[in-house]
């Protein structure tokens, strides 16, 4: 056994550059999911120390007890508390000091007149509280807001905005207040709650621009005095308050914080880079299989030998997983070492991209250092299983023949049963899209059809290149028909290389086809519900943004070129129970606008306690025109609405709609989110749009859209998704690349003496690099081409069966474009993978090369 | 080196002289059980059939072959290119297996073991030469000539190994790699590695066929010396007459069948006979 091992060891030694391949693929996707591990785990903690250290000095938080939660929104809506609250708190004993806390939207414009922030995280303004320990926010420079238009805004905030002190500027609230910058502010030691910008005014401006009236605060913020313990205060607060009024630690207040940003947005975002740290490991699966394979293959006459002289199957195949163990254990402890080294270089680097998240030690967790490994050695190993076997069951007699060729790949059975499979894989998928929708049923069929993909490849393969090379002869001569021989010589070799990049290649198309669809969808749905001629909403996605002023919709509604101008506003109210949005508007001049479908009862009479309701929502709930509901409000109100009329489409509008009367007592920080404007019979659209814009400088400057326009826009966080998509897929298409390049090295390794008499009978350097490029690319076009049908497929499988089995339609859609920049991506990468290997096999001495 | 069987081929004076008649190739055929009747018989097969392809592709390359290989003796197998001559080797070795017929390696049936256990008669009741790639590159020159006896996980007996690397003359070279070694060393490694066990037979597959003269009389002369001062059996196939001249019989093979044994065989005689075979089937 010794000597097996030995055995294993210098054949490692003597196949470094062979086991290079499978090395960065097992590197590479163990340190993707080790650096996500640790970089999650350490953005956690770091969230955890920085609210921990800015709310440190706030003992307990006396807050509304009710809170409503709409789907879609994990934080909620809480009831105001009263400010003259504060006198009772303060008189509580052991309550050192009590300040009451406002915090709505605001959003700033930076020096160059454009937003900041307003890209997912929000966007907050709040009364800067003079109490330096109960305010999370420390005055870094400059001073607190003294009188009415001084704000201190915290340190990221001003630097993206490029605002320095004294600089005067505009903050939505949605209207546009100016604003004089006095003072800049850390958060918890950092330049800033992570992407959050903050505006702090005096309470006075607080009040006035950022609640419904005066007198409410979103929260009271209490700091204990001396021997009291935040347990203690709390109980003795609880004691005073009224009802509908609670009290909270100031620990517990940080906590609910932490896990706010860790469950809406840490969570979202490592569970997002973990799936593709998945796919980066299973196409290294196919690079590591098809690296073994070869060996294996390469190594047959040795492997025979050592069957001849007595080496039972178990030794033979045991040498090879050996090895397997070897570069597996090497390669996931260097991957391990660098994912932390990338979770570092992140932690540093985000920073410096203006990316301020908070800084502090690595977290090393356990799971973090166990699992990536584990995942490594298994995937490696798993990988070399099958060849290990094969090596294993080498004939004794295939030591005495000349060469060992490899010809696995297309037989009968293998034809046989990936065609069932895909039989079953078509037809699962079909039921789940079409008989009874289901997207379980759907994506088992997905992942089924996948499969059938990786079985039939080699089958595939042979018809594929003859096909994909048939030009190159024509085009490319000997050379191009060399290139297309080769790639054809061992079918299963080609089709396990061309699966990795087909895999990869799904992936992106995947989610191309799903972010197409997706935009599709939104330009149907603007181009069926909005009636309007031009939208006017503020550029936002997710949390931040300030939304649009009330009274810009009756400025524009004033202008002589404007037929309607329709706001739709956002309240929130539990509907019997259930945490609802609600569209606050005036649904008169809604239905101008937007197309509603058919409308039961009547819109025009909602009044102060109608409602109107989608017929979905309707059925759903059990209501029809006529029926009544109890809305809860955030102020604690308890209200029966009847419902008045009930209509076809929610898109765009939403489920509820209930006037701007009904929601006035109600109301919070008011403001609109899109405004819907038509033009009078022969107002052009150029004319209106200019008009339009006019007024709506004086409103924050907000943006003003044709149809098509505010259809793209809205599918602008889709673009900025498949971005960062495409970024995290390189990895993957990077390691099939690896692979591509690997198999070509082993192969020209293999074919050494057949190079030496090509090149001995006159083939140029230049034609034998040729001759292995366009192998190269003949290989990833098969797979990039099957990448792209796989992904089509599967994306229609998603599109339809999320269309099919929830009750918002989807509408598929192909893009042509960018399709072609994938194949050709896809195809220039194969070139590129071939450089290598093209010019080694180019330096081959010829006599040598024919005499090995 | 002189009469490889093309050099026969292209010499027709003799055309009838050594023409086998019907009555030689009956009496040769059974495998002549008077002599393996006198003394035991190391390796042994019996109407050996061994088919190769299908259909129309249909090769025989054994027709029905019975021959034994005395125990303490240097037997050699002759015959032109496609005679039959290595098929006969493997499947009397148990590298590959008989179409039909009995193939033994002492008492033991080669047809009634499954793929493990002919694994393990190979190693530790054969042992094998063959023409190249006879060791393995990323092992030293120690390490390869006790490979059967580490996959066996056996220690071996030191001091036949030791008596075997100075017979062999490579005492100096033990720590070496393959690549480092002339063709002669190599194989001459590969005669020790055949031995290291004591196998009951040696078979030795043109073990002199990629080697200058000089070399490959070593590697005969070790083989030779194995089986009249260590008394081991040995069995090699070649197509070189001289080589053959050290074997104490030859038995000749064409178009898969048996067709003549000669007994203390010289380099001539080997060649007249082979010339007979040549020209009888041009």
């Amino acid at each position: 056994m010794r000597t097996l091992l030995r055995l294993s060891r210098s054949s490692l030694r003597a196949d470094k550059r062979r086991f290079a391949g499978t090395f960065l693929a097992v590197f590479l996707g163990v340190a993707f999911l080790a650096g996500t591990l640790v970089m999650g785990d350490t953005l956690r903690s770091a969230f955890g120390t920085m609210f921990g250290d800015a709310t440190a000095g706030t003992d307990a938080v006396v807050r509304g007890a009710d809170v409503i939660t709409t789907p879609g929104d994990s934080r909620g809506q809480r009831s105001p508390v009263d400010t003259s609250l504060v006198r009772t708190v303060e008189r509580v004993p052991g309550v050192a000091a009590a300040a009451p806390q406002i915090q709505g939207a605001g959003q700033l414009i930076g020096s160059d007149g454009k937003p900041v922030g307003g890209q997912g995280p929000p966007t907050l303004a709040g009364n800067w509280i003079t109490d330096t320990r109960l305010n999370p926010y420390r005055l870094a420079e400059g001073r607190a807001p003294a009188r009415s238009g001084e704000v201190v805004v915290n340190r990221g905030t001003a630097e993206k905005g490029r605002l320095k002190i004294g600089d005067t500027t505009v903050l939505r609230t949605p209207d546009p207040v100016r604003v004089t910058v006095v003072g800049l502010a850390t958060f918890g030691g950092e330049n800033g709650m992570g992407q959050v910008t903050y505006t702090g005014m005096t309470q006075t401006d607080a009040e006035k621009y950022l609640t419904a009236r005066p007198g409410r605060a979103s929260s009271i913020q209490v700091r204990a005095g001396p021997g009291v313990s935040q347990e203690e205060l709390v109980r003795r607060l609880d004691r005073v308050l009224p009802e509908g009024v609670e009290a909270i630690t100031g620990q517990e207040s940080a906590r609910e914080n932490t896990d706010l940003v860790s469950g809406q947005f840490l969570t979202i975002f490592t569970t997002f880079l973990l799936v593709f740290a998945g796919v980066a490991l299973l196409v290294a699966t196919f690079s590591i299989h098809n690296t073994f394979a070869i060996v294996v293959a390469q190594r047959a006459r040795e492997n025979a030998l050592l069957r001849a002289l007595g080496a039972v199957r178990g030794q033979v195949a045991a040498a090879t997983l050996t090895e397997a163990s070897a570069v597996a254990v090497t390669a996931s402890l260097a991957g391990l070492a660098g994912g932390i080294g990338v979770a570092a270089g992140l932690q540093a680097l985000f920073p410096a991209i203006g990316f301020p998240f908070p800084g502090g030690d690595l977290v090393l967790r356990p799971l973090s250092l166990i699992l990536p490994p584990v995942v490594g050695v298994a995937v490696c190993l798993g990988s070399a299983l099958m060849p290990a076997l094969r090596a294993g069951r080498t004939a004794p007699l295939a030591a005495l023949r000349e060469t060992a060729v490899d010809t696995s790949g297309a037989s009968r059975p293998r034809a046989v049963a990936g065609g069932a499979l895909l039989a079953v894989a078509v037809a699962t998928t079909l039921t789940g899209v079409l008989v009874s929708p289901s997207v379980w049923l759907a994506g088992g069929g997905a992942v089924l059809a996948l499969v059938a993909f990786v079985v039939l490849g080699p089958v595939a393969a042979g018809t594929a290149v003859r096909l994909l090379g048939g030009p190159l002869d024509r085009l490319r001569g000997v050379t191009g028909g060399l290139a297309r021989r080769n790639a054809l010589r061992s079918p299963g070799r080609t089709a396990a290389t061309a699966s990795a990049l087909m895999i990869g290649v799904a992936v992106v198309s995947l989610f191309t086809v799903f972010g197409a669809s997706l935009k599709a969808t939104m330009d149907r749905t603007v181009s069926r519900s909005f009636a309007g001629d031009v939208a006017v909403s503020t550029p936002s996605f997710g949390a931040g943004g300030s939304g649009l002023s009330p009274r810009l919709a009756p400025a524009i509604a004033r202008l002589p070129q404007v037929a309607t101008a329709v706001g739709l506003g956002r309240g929130v109210a539990e509907v019997d129970g259930k945490g609802r949005a609600l569209t606050v508007t005036d649904p008169v001049a809604l239905q101008r606008t937007f197309d509603l479908g058919r409308v039961s009862g009547d819109l025009r009479g909602l009044g102060a306690d109608g409602l109107a309701v989608t017929r979905d929502e309707a059925a759903r709930r059990h209501l029809a025109v006529g029926a009544t509901a109890r809305l809860a409000f955030t102020d604690g109100t308890v209200r029966t609405f009847t419902v008045r009329a009930v209509y076809g489409r929610s898109e765009l509008v939403g489920d509820y709609v209930v006037t701007r009367a009904a929601w006035a007592p109600h109301r919070t920080q008011d403001s609109d989110t899109v405004i819907a404007v038509g033009f009078k019979h022969g107002v052009g659209t150029a004319a209106g749009e200019a008009a339009v814009r006019k007024v709506a400088a004086h409103y924050g400057d907000p943006q003003v859209q044709t149809r098509a326009e505010y259809a793209r826009s809205s599918a602008g966080g889709i673009d900025m998704m498949l971005t960062l998509v495409y970024a995290l897929l390189a990895l993957a298409v990077l390691i099939a690349l690896l692979g591509i390049a690997n198999t070509l090295t082993l192969a020209i390794h293999e074919r050494t003496r057949e190079l030496g008499l090509l090149r001995a009978v006159g083939q140029t350097r230049a034609q034998l690099r040729a001759m292995v490029r366009w192998e190269s690319v003949l290989v990833a076009a098969f797979g990039t081409a099957g990448g792209l049908g796989l992904g089509a497929f599967l994306g229609w499988v998603l599109v339809e069966a999320s269309d099919g089995a929830s009750d918002s339609s989807f509408t598929f859609a192909l893009p042509p474009v960018r399709f072609a920049v994938v194949a050709l991506v896809g195809v220039t990468a194969g070139a590129l993978a071939a450089l290598r290997p093209a010019r080694r096999a180019a330096g081959l001495d010829v006599l040598r090369a024919i005499a090995e | 080196m002189t009469g490889t069987a093309p050099d026969v081929r292209t010499t027709s004076a003799t055309a009838t002289a050594g023409r086998v008649s019907p009555a030689d190739r009956a009496s040769a055929d059974p495998g002549d059980p008077g002599e393996s009747g006198a003394s035991p018989v190391a390796a042994r097969v019996t109407d050996a059939v061994k088919v190769y392809g299908r259909g129309d592709t249909t090769v025989r390359a054994l027709d029905g072959v019975s021959v034994g290989f005395p125990a303490g003796r240097f037997t050699a197998i002759m015959g032109p290119s496609g005679s039959g001559k290595s098929t006969l080797m493997h499947c009397a070795a148990g590298l590959d297996t008989l179409t039909s017929g009995t193939a033994r390696i002492g008492d033991t049936d080669l047809g009634d073991l499954d793929d493990r256990r002919l694994t393990l008669l190979r190693r530790d009741r054969v042992g094998f030469v063959f023409q190249a790639f006879n060791l393995v590159p990323t092992l030293t020159v120690a390490e390869n000539i006790t490979l059967p006896l580490d996959l066996a996980g056996r220690g071996g007996d030191p001091e036949w190994i030791d008596a075997l690397v100075d017979v062999v003359g490579l005492r100096d070279r033990l720590r070496h790699r393959p690549a480092e070694l002339s063709g002669g060393q190599q194989q001459r490694v590969a005669v020790a590695r055949a031995f290291a066990g004591r196998p009951e037979v040696v078979f030795a597959d043109e073990p002199t066929g990629n080697l200058d003269s000089r070399s490959g009389q070593e590697v005969l002369g070790l083989l030779g010396r194995a089986v009249r001062d260590m008394r081991r059996t040995v069995v090699m196939v070649t197509h070189d007459p001289v080589a053959a001249a050290h074997a104490d019989e030859v038995v000749f093979l064409a178009d898969g069948r048996l067709v003549d044994r000669m007994a203390s065989p010289t380099a001539d005689k080997v060649l007249d006979r082979l010339k007979a075979f040549e020209v009888r089937s041009p």
